[in-house]
């Protein structure tokens, strides 16, 4: 299982917080091109953590079973 | 005898409070932000606070501006709170700063002041006050604000990681308060975390939120904290820092709104609305392309290089990006223009304009 949760207004488009994924053997550009053609996200420019931590690579970044995924975009209001 | 219940706690004492005193603080923006952080470095002592905002106090800033009174609507709201700062502490130095945070005036004002707090409501200044704080060893303390989620992070401290490690993509955009709605008290909480981190630095207490970003989701009070790292380790010169922000800022046109309405039916002028499908007001002209800025450099094939382009977001700073972005791939006719959408829908609401 892989968990994925989403922020701001990533969150707003997938229309859910977070959601648990059936874990299968894949990258996390995999998953995270699957979610942006899931929820439609292309517009939105978010960074991404696994397991609480930035990860700038996600290409070379494979998942493991259990992995906690964030998709986490930049705020603007203040 | 002011300052008596801080002075008492161990972890700050006389010498603390001295600290504090000969600490100089940078408050960028008086908005919802700046309200929360102000009063508290004021009351707890905070020698010297700058203030920049170039903005006046609206009638719809008052559910989350609270430093400000009813009967101050119209006035500079920087010189407002320092009106409020002084009469909360006036053993204190305020200077109130009429003007925005821009690449003219940040590296001055940086050089000045300890600590630099964002309250601002834009990513386009973020970039500029991290990189200016990059080029002048000063901590920058982040916060903002979507919707009932806040951000938090203390940038570019003791050589840590910067706001571009995090984000470093320049052409995102977000929305703000004025167009995705905010509660007061949202805002509040936020501000309240980033005046809480000056103090930490100030005073050297605790741990400062460096190399981490922490959201607070006040719905369900979840909390959150992500790890970074620092990405990017070159050096930004003063002379980087001036090519890169005063080249832009002298070389992107402008046009009004009402001159841009006015070539509605020139056939060599396009209008391009860089904002994503879903923003409103949605603006019909008969000469109009919509490419969200995200997109636009993978769809340069759709405009035609020969045409005046004049380039429009949702208020004015996405535009003179996508302006940029359109000079770097050689169109040499484009202009951005002032204001946006939201601009453009009060002219043709109006009707000073004929759209056919």
């Amino acid at each position: 299982m892989l968990s994925v949760k989403y922020f701001g207004a990533v969150a707003e488009k997938t229309k859910v917080q977070g959601e648990n994924i059936p874990f299968s053997n894949l990258s996390l550009q995999e998953l995270v091109d699957e979610l942006e053609q899931k929820y439609d996200l292309g517009s939105l420019s978010y960074s991404i953590a696994v397991n609480q931590k930035i990860v700038q690579d996600t290409n070379g970044y494979m998942l493991i079973s259990n992995d906690i995924v964030a998709l986490l975009p930049p705020f603007a209001g203040g | 005898m002011r300052y008596n219940r801080q002075i008492i706690l161990p972890e700050v004492g006389e010498k603390g409070q001295q600290k504090l005193g000969q600490a100089k603080v940078l408050i960028i923006g008086a908005g919802g932000l700046g309200a929360a952080i102000l009063p508290y470095l004021a009351a707890a002592g905070i020698g010297e606070i700058g203030i920049i905002d170039d903005d006046s106090i609206e009638i719809s800033n008052l559910q989350r501006q609270v430093i400000y009174r009813n009967d101050a609507v119209g006035k500079s709201k920087a010189l407002e709170a320092k009106e409020m700062a002084l009469s909360l502490n006036p053993s204190i130095q305020i200077n109130a700063i009429t003007d925005t945070l821009n690449a003219k005036n940040a590296l001055a004002l940086f050089e000045y002041y300890d600590i630099m707090v964002d309250a601002t409501d834009n990513l386009h200044t973020k970039y500029l006050i991290n990189d200016a704080c990059v080029v002048t060893n000063k901590p920058f303390v982040y916060g903002s604000i979507y919707k009932f989620q806040g951000q938090l992070s203390v940038f570019n401290y003791q050589n840590g990681p910067t706001y571009r490690c995090l984000f470093p993509d320049e052409s995102s955009n977000s929305k703000n308060c004025v167009d995705a709605g905010v509660m007061g008290i949202s805002v509040g909480i936020i501000g309240m975390f980033q005046a809480n981190e000056v103090l930490k630095m100030v005073l050297g207490i605790g741990n400062v939120l460096s190399g981490e970003l922490l959201i607070y989701n006040m719905l369900n009070n979840d909390q959150q904290k992500f790890e970074l790292v620092k990405t990017n380790i070159t050096p930004l010169s003063q002379l980087d820092f001036e090519n890169k922000y005063n080249v832009v800022a002298t070389s992107v046109l402008e046009i009004s709104p009402k001159e841009a309405l006015e070539q509605i039916e020139n056939p060599d002028v396009l209008f391009l609305d860089v904002r994503n499908e879903e923003e409103l007001p949605k603006i019909s002209l008969p000469n109009n392309i919509q490419i969200p800025l995200v997109d636009l450099e993978e769809n340069l094939d759709q405009l035609d290089p020969n045409k005046m382009l004049l380039v429009y977001c949702q208020s004015g700073m996405r535009s003179k990006k996508a302006v940029e972005i359109l000079k770097k791939h050689s169109f040499l006719k484009v202009q951005s223009i002032a204001g946006g959408a939201l601009k453009l829908q009060g002219i043709i609401a109006t009707n000073t304009v004929s759209v056919s």
